[in-house]
């Protein structure tokens, strides 16, 4: 029962991660309709900015991570502005982009930095005694933040003008458009959003997993997995899925051993697409 | 208000409108009709700048609109009404209507979604449903109120009626006489002219891309009649 309450904990933990990561990966797609093959890039960035701002600036760790997670935004906003948003239409040209840019990233990162991982602690240590079982204070912090962020980023789709222009532009761009809602503005916005997600999603998370130029393709790859679960374009899609995915990978990982761990994920999102191919939330994201 | 000169409109190596001029004054009402495929959808999509015009100009309020784009026109008091409704499926009606004006501040989406669920007491009722839901006729409705949100100075109308059962047609008739009241400049397109020619002030047959005849209402209905759209 113990073992079952933190393996709990830790996929909670997991999936709270995730959930941060996908959302920024759905929000693309469903509004842009570009898969982004730089979304495990900027994450990856997103971590290498905090450890460069703490190291080399001597900054504390929570201003390196709003640091971070305003530079992938800046550069996410500045990459759709002037380059995707040319070709913004054409699915070959976004998906060659975008994995040039990915490419980009993390060559420059190992030409910056190296092939090591660097030592990049996260500042708070310790644990948290339950009966029978314990939390790292560390996993404790990042799902407050990673909770406070997917909450926030509902808050900003659901609640104000912007997240209904973004919403009414994912369900018909001409007729959004043709209401006076401006794709020059909100696509640069969205993906600067998904971007500075993923870049603080990687500067909270690094520290306590690892940081290396090419952890990127993993972070791809999970995104994948999570909003294809979920159904492409859905945000309350990839938020259950996340949660899903990181429920099946602590119980998998505990029960099953580490390699057995990612087998059964696979298995179980074909089961899942198998039996509703268009995923848990799947709808229509693009109108005519 | 608005003036169409010698616009051409092609898709690929098809011309869909070609050599047509129209003007609407401001404050008329101005109906296009003409059977399906006589380009009234795409002199209205190049008027509001959702296909680009291959030839020919568009003033409006006395601007030049070719180099302004399709949410530019819109914001510079072009209400548009797609043919088919559009409506945003999986949004609710609220931000359905409400996304016609979020460019234009809290106070004045207030007064728009009040002035609105006046018109139609119907979209206070579903305001959290998913447009998707809704009928063929709650759709126009939906629609035509996300026009009508940002107090438009020209509303273009495509198909208003089409598909439509009676009684929704008295209410988006009733509708468009609220806009007349305001003053607002409207031009809608019909194939079915019987309930559009009771609220235009004038028009204009189209039939394969050309305008081909204009006048008063009296005028146009006796074509309409010749050419079987009442």
């Amino acid at each position: 029962m113990q073992g079952f309450v933190a393996t709990c904990l830790i996929g909670i933990s997991l999936g709270a991660q995730y959930a941060l990561l996908a959302l920024g990966f759905t929000l693309i797609f469903g509004i842009l309709g570009v898969v982004n093959f730089a979304h495990g890039g900027f994450y990856v960035l997103g971590g290498y900015l905090a450890y460069s701002a703490v190291t080399y600036l001597g900054m504390p760790y929570a201003l390196a991570v709003i640091c971070a997670a305003l530079g992938t935004t800046l550069l996410g906003f500045l990459f759709e502005r002037f380059v995707l948003d040319r070709v913004i239409d054409d699915h070959l040209a976004t998906l060659m982009l975008t994995l040039g840019l990915y490419l980009m990233m993390s060559s420059g990162i190992l030409v910056v930095f190296g092939p090591q991982s660097p030592a990049f602690a996260f500042p708070l240590t310790g644990v948290i005694h339950g009966h029978g079982f314990f939390v790292p204070i560390e996993n404790l912090v990042v799902l407050g933040v990673c909770i406070v962020g997917i909450l926030s980023i509902y808050g900003l789709i659901y609640y104000t003008d912007f997240g209904r222009a973004l919403r009414a532009l994912a369900d018909d761009r001409a007729v959004a458009t043709a209401q006076g809602l401006r794709p020059a503005i909100l696509f640069p916005a969205a993906f600067a959003l998904a971007t500075g997600l993923a870049g603080l999603t990687g500067a909270l998370v690094t520290p306590i997993l690892s940081l290396a130029p090419h952890i990127g393709d993993p972070v791809l790859a999970t995104s994948f997995l999570i909003v294809i679960l979920g159904g492409l374009g859905s945000v309350g899609g990839a938020t259950v899925a996340a949660f899903i995915v990181g429920m099946a990978e602590a119980f998998s990982a505990v029960y099953l051993g580490g390699s057995k761990g990612a087998l059964a994920l696979f298995v179980l999102v074909l089961v899942m697409l198998v039996v509703k191919p268009s995923g848990l939330f799947g709808h229509r994201v693009r109108g005519a | 208000m608005l003036a169409v000169k010698d616009l051409e409109v092609r898709y690929g190596g098809i011309t869909a409108i070609s050599g047509v001029s129209i003007d609407v004054a401001e404050g008329e009402t101005v109906l296009l009709i003409g059977a399906n495929g006589a380009g009234k959808s795409s002199l209205i999509n190049a008027i509001i700048g959702l296909v680009q015009a291959s030839h020919g100009s568009v003033r409006f309020a006395g601007r030049d609109l070719s180099a302004v784009s399709c949410d530019g026109r819109a914001r510079a008091g072009i209400g548009y009404s797609p043919e088919g409704r559009r409506v945003f499926p999986t949004m609710s009606v609220a931000d359905n209507v409400l996304s016609g004006a979020c460019w234009h501040g809290g106070a004045s989406q207030r007064q728009a979604w009040a002035w609105l669920c006046g018109i139609f007491p119907i979209l206070k009722e579903r305001a959290s449903q998913p447009a998707g839901q809704l009928s063929g006729g709650q759709q126009q409705i939906v629609a035509l109120a996300r026009a009508m949100s940002s107090f438009p100075k020209l509303l273009l109308l495509d198909e208003p009626f089409l598909g439509l059962a009676p009684v929704w047609i008295a209410q988006i008739s009733e509708a468009i006489r609220h806009m007349q009241q305001r003053g607002t400049t409207i031009l809608m397109t019909e194939q079915m002219a019987r309930p559009a020619l009771k609220l235009a002030t004038r028009g204009y047959v189209m039939r394969g891309g050309e305008v081909r005849r204009s006048g008063t209402v009296a005028e146009i209905r006796d074509v309409a009649l010749a050419e079987e759209y009442l």
